[in-house]
């Protein structure tokens, strides 16, 4: 249980001057699940997609990710699924759904089309799309936001990766949905024995569905650690100010930022 | 109703107004002329004598008001009738009929032509924006795009036709061949080939633009990145989303362009000696042949308006958003 | 001088292009002298055979050069002022249908689909047919076919103008709703109908080029339309003698398209 699936040393981002992170390290047990926190612009996406292999072209990367339990890079959608902030911006609009899938499980397992497509129905069964077999012909804005982020799951599982990567995947839904998709992210992670990643801003969703917290600010790691430790006795003042204040990310930038004293944290 | 004729019925209630103001506004314009259908007559026939020009206008009903002219040109072309051509001497809707198929061929031809390998060179340049094949090729569509038509004709027939003599100077097939059939069929192409690459080259260049710029956008849109990460290979997400997704809006260009394509027939016809009806266009004026120009502009809004129809239908089966829509 | 900074590459090269042809316009008169329809030397000479024919002479004798020099004026001149004039009537239209709303936008744009249905070039023709030839005419016939797109641009932005702080401002402040119409919506609706200026014009330039390339053009007035013309009926001896001003309407319409292209990026880059 506690070999590291991946491991992050001093791994340093920047895009052309702005630097999104800087000298971060850390590791991610196999089956684990880690939260990775902090406000936006702090470099929690940045680090996702990194260790996703999906930082864009303009990026300038430094320091290693390893992945110890592959004997090769992994491969996006084999190795890892990501599954993306905007449920509506992750699906192509003029494809049906069920060719979409479909298309992805042809990509990494040899089947055929018709295979792929009863596959493709089974993916959307399991992440709780109704009558899955007679949507597969449907298109992306027949589906309300958090099907569509149900269904862009489906897809990010359907190379059957051993790690998921979820950023932000709530965040664009209203209360009620992200309950039902958190919900059933638990569920499998937990079925298929999956290592997972999340990013958010949300340290209510941190502390209850993650084991490990890493908190993110201005691009550096300040804390990392078992959740209870994190938020039980926070080390570092940024950490502090988020859980003594109980401010919710969401409050405004400006009023979060006049609450946590800038000087200290240097 | 099926939704398909309620659709068809819709654009016919839309359409019928738009051709109301293109006969009141062409009608107008013509009635502005100097000199009538009798002078342009007598100008060729020679002399007449005053009783006999006002028998003649008479009887071609232009003694009369405008409105009354106008009212009878309404009532004639409800009743599919298009008037009386003066330079012709035959009905116009029976001298447009004769000249309206070998335009269409020809912009037909283009629109293909120019559709087909402009999108496909636009997928080359667009499927990596800034890379040395989409600089090229930007630039040579930047640079094509301003090449005048009729122009591009003559250039093509100095080089295939003068010089090569690969191919026919002009003419829509060889006069009194004697060919039939596919003999026949074969020897029409080889005469419209440089007309219509003259034609399309303009609106190849355009919708290597379009296609390439929409690309360029695509790459942007978040749905990209999931599908790279989701393991894609590129290939295929140039191809079947990126490209797919590009289309869309130069399908909605072709039938924008239509009536521009249209316009640009009249000059590559006169060129390349093609008896069609852009041609007849510029016969109807150079010989004051009121009742045909009408004829044509009426044709050309038609022509214009069916164009539409047929690209929104295409549209509505490329795009699922606009079916779900309807 | 600011706006040549803010042009990449491709908008100096076109502005670079446009300003050599309007000094080329301008200097006409002082580079070749006298009329350029005058018939000034031995017919169909050969481009560089003659020093005081530099391009030539055309059928019937006539300088090339100096004909290409003079047909920039005309080309300029009626290109320019037809796009003005359409971006005007456009603007205009466009304004008075998305302000006034209702009947008279549906009237309007129902007049504005009119003549986007019927070629442009075709409603050209139909207006020489019926003006006659000049350069005023030329420049009133092109427009006709040219002011639907700004038309439609305009009242696109005068609805989401409309709804505008600054708009109900004007309201309270008891201007009259045509007032307000031109005096505050339709200056902040004209930047990006002034983006279509270059499309406009050469747009212009093509149709001109076209009309009197079949004889349809100012008679008076040397135009590359009608030297393309002149050329082709001696195109199997002297080609060039169509290849050249054909050239110089390449020429002249990338380097609209260049600049026009540079200032749709420049202002790209402005939040």
């Amino acid at each position: 249980m506690s070999d590291p699936y991946v491991r992050v040393r001093n791994l340093s981002v920047d895009y052309g001057g702005a630097v999104a992170l800087n000298e971060v390290s850390l590791q991610l047990a196999k089956r684990g699940r880690l939260a990775v926190i902090g406000e936006s612009g702090s470099g929690k996406s940045t680090l996702a997609m990194a260790i996703a292999g999906l930082l864009p072209g303009r990026a300038f990367a430094n320091g290693t990710i390893e992945f110890p339990g592959l004997d090769r890079k992994p491969r996006p959608g084999k190795d890892i699924g990501v599954l993306f902030q905007d449920p509506g911006g992750s699906l192509d609009p003029v494809m049906k759904i069920g060719d979409q899938i479909a298309e992805v499980v042809m990509t990494h397992q040899s089947m055929g089309w018709i295979a792929a497509r009863v596959r493709a129905a089974e993916l959307l069964d399991r992440v709780r799309i109704p009558k899955a077999l007679s949507r597969l012909n449907d298109y992306p804005h027949e589906f309300s936001g958090g099907q569509k982020q149900r269904i862009a799951l489906a897809a990010a599982l359907a190379g059957n990766p051993s790690l998921l990567i979820a950023d932000e995947p709530t965040s664009a839904l209203d209360t009620v949905v992200q309950r039902h998709i958190v919900n059933l992210l638990d569920e499998l992670v937990q079925d298929n024995g999956l290592t997972l990643l999340f990013v958010t801003h949300d340290i209510a969703l941190a502390s209850e569905r993650a084991d490990k917290i890493a908190v993110l600010y201005k691009g550096k790691l300040v804390e990392s650690g078992s959740a209870a430790k994190v938020l039980g006795k926070p080390q570092h003042p940024y950490t502090r100010a988020l859980i003594g204040a109980n401010i919710s990310l969401e409050t405004p930038r400006r009023k979060r930022l006049a609450e946590i004293n800038a000087d200290e944290l240097q | 109703m099926p939704p398909l004729v309620s659709f068809f019925l819709r654009r016919l209630a839309s359409a019928l107004p738009v051709l109301g103001v293109v006969l009141i506004g062409s009608f107008l314009l013509l009635e502005a002329a100097s000199g009538d259908a009798v002078d342009s007559y007598v100008a060729r026939s020679g002399a007449m004598d005053a009783e006999q020009l006002a028998q003649l206008r008479e009887e071609w009903g232009l003694d009369q008001g405008p409105l009354y002219r106008f009212k009878a040109y309404a009532c004639a072309l409800a009743r599919g009738d298009l008037g009386w051509s003066t330079a012709f001497e035959r009905p116009v809707s029976s001298v447009i009929l004769e000249r309206l198929p070998v335009t269409l061929l020809l912009m037909g031809i283009a629109t293909a032509l120019a559709f087909v390998v402009g999108s496909l060179l636009g997928v080359i340049a667009g499927a990596r924006p800034g890379s040395i094949r989409d600089r090229i090729l930007s630039i040579g569509s930047l640079a094509l795009y301003a090449v005048p038509g009729f122009w591009l004709g003559l250039v093509l027939i100095v080089i295939f036709a003068v010089d090569l003599r690969w191919l026919p100077v002009g003419g829509i097939e060889t006069i009194a061949s004697g060919k039939s059939g596919l003999a026949r069929l074969g020897d029409i192409a080889v005469h419209l080939i440089l007309p219509v690459a003259s034609l399309a080259m303009v609106y190849l260049a355009l919708y290597l633009r379009l296609m390439r710029d929409r690309m360029s956008e695509i790459w942007r849109d978040p749905f990209v990145k999931a599908l790279e990460a989701w393991g894609l290979d590129r290939r295929r997400i140039v191809w079947r989303h990126v490209a797919r997704n590009a289309v869309l809006p130069v399908v909605t260009m072709l039938g924008l362009q239509a009536a521009a394509m249209l316009g640009g027939s009249v000059v590559v016809e006169s060129v390349f000696a093609i008896p069609g009806f852009g041609r007849l266009a510029a016969e109807a004026v150079a010989r004051r042949d009121t009742p045909l120009l009408l004829g044509v502009i009426l044709c050309s809004a038609i022509t214009v308006i069916i164009a539409n129809l047929l690209v929104d239908l295409a549209y509505g089966k490329l795009d699922p958003r606009v079916r779900a829509g309807r | 001088m600011i706006l040549w900074r803010q042009l990449n590459w491709e908008g100096r090269a076109g502005a670079a292009l446009l300003m050599a042809l309007v000094l080329m316009a301008l200097l006409a008169p002082l580079i070749a002298p006298g009329d350029p329809l005058a018939i000034t030397g031995e017919p169909m000479l050969r481009p560089f055979a003659l020093e005081l024919h530099p391009l030539g002479t055309d059928r019937l004798g006539r300088d090339v050069l100096s004909g290409l020099l003079h047909g920039t004026r005309t080309t300029l001149l009626v290109a320019f002022f037809s796009a003005a004039v359409a971006l005007s009537v456009g603007s205009i239209v466009g304004t008075l249908a998305g302000f006034l709303g209702g009947v008279a936008d549906t009237v309007l744009m129902r007049i504005t689909e009119a003549f986007q249905t019927v070629p442009g070039f075709l409603l050209a023709l139909a207006a020489i047919s019926v003006t006659g030839p000049s350069v005023p005419t030329l420049i009133f016939a092109i427009s006709l076919g040219n002011w639907t797109q700004a038309a439609r641009v305009t009242r696109a932005e005068v609805l989401s103008l409309r709804e505008r702080d600054f708009v109900a401002a004007a309201r309270t402040l008891g201007m009259r709703p045509l007032e307000i119409a031109f005096r505050e919506i339709l200056p902040n609706a004209f930047g990006p109908t002034a983006s279509l200026a270059a499309i406009s014009v050469a747009a212009a330039i093509l149709i001109e080029a076209a009309l009197s390339f079949l004889g349809f053009g100012d008679p008076n007035r040397v135009t590359w339309g009608s030297m393309i013309a002149e050329g082709r009926t001696v195109l199997r001896a002297a080609p060039y003698l169509s290849i050249v001003p054909g050239l110089a309407l390449v020429v002249t319409v990338l380097g609209v398209h260049l600049i026009g292209r540079g200032f749709s990026r420049a202002e790209r880059l402005q939040p």
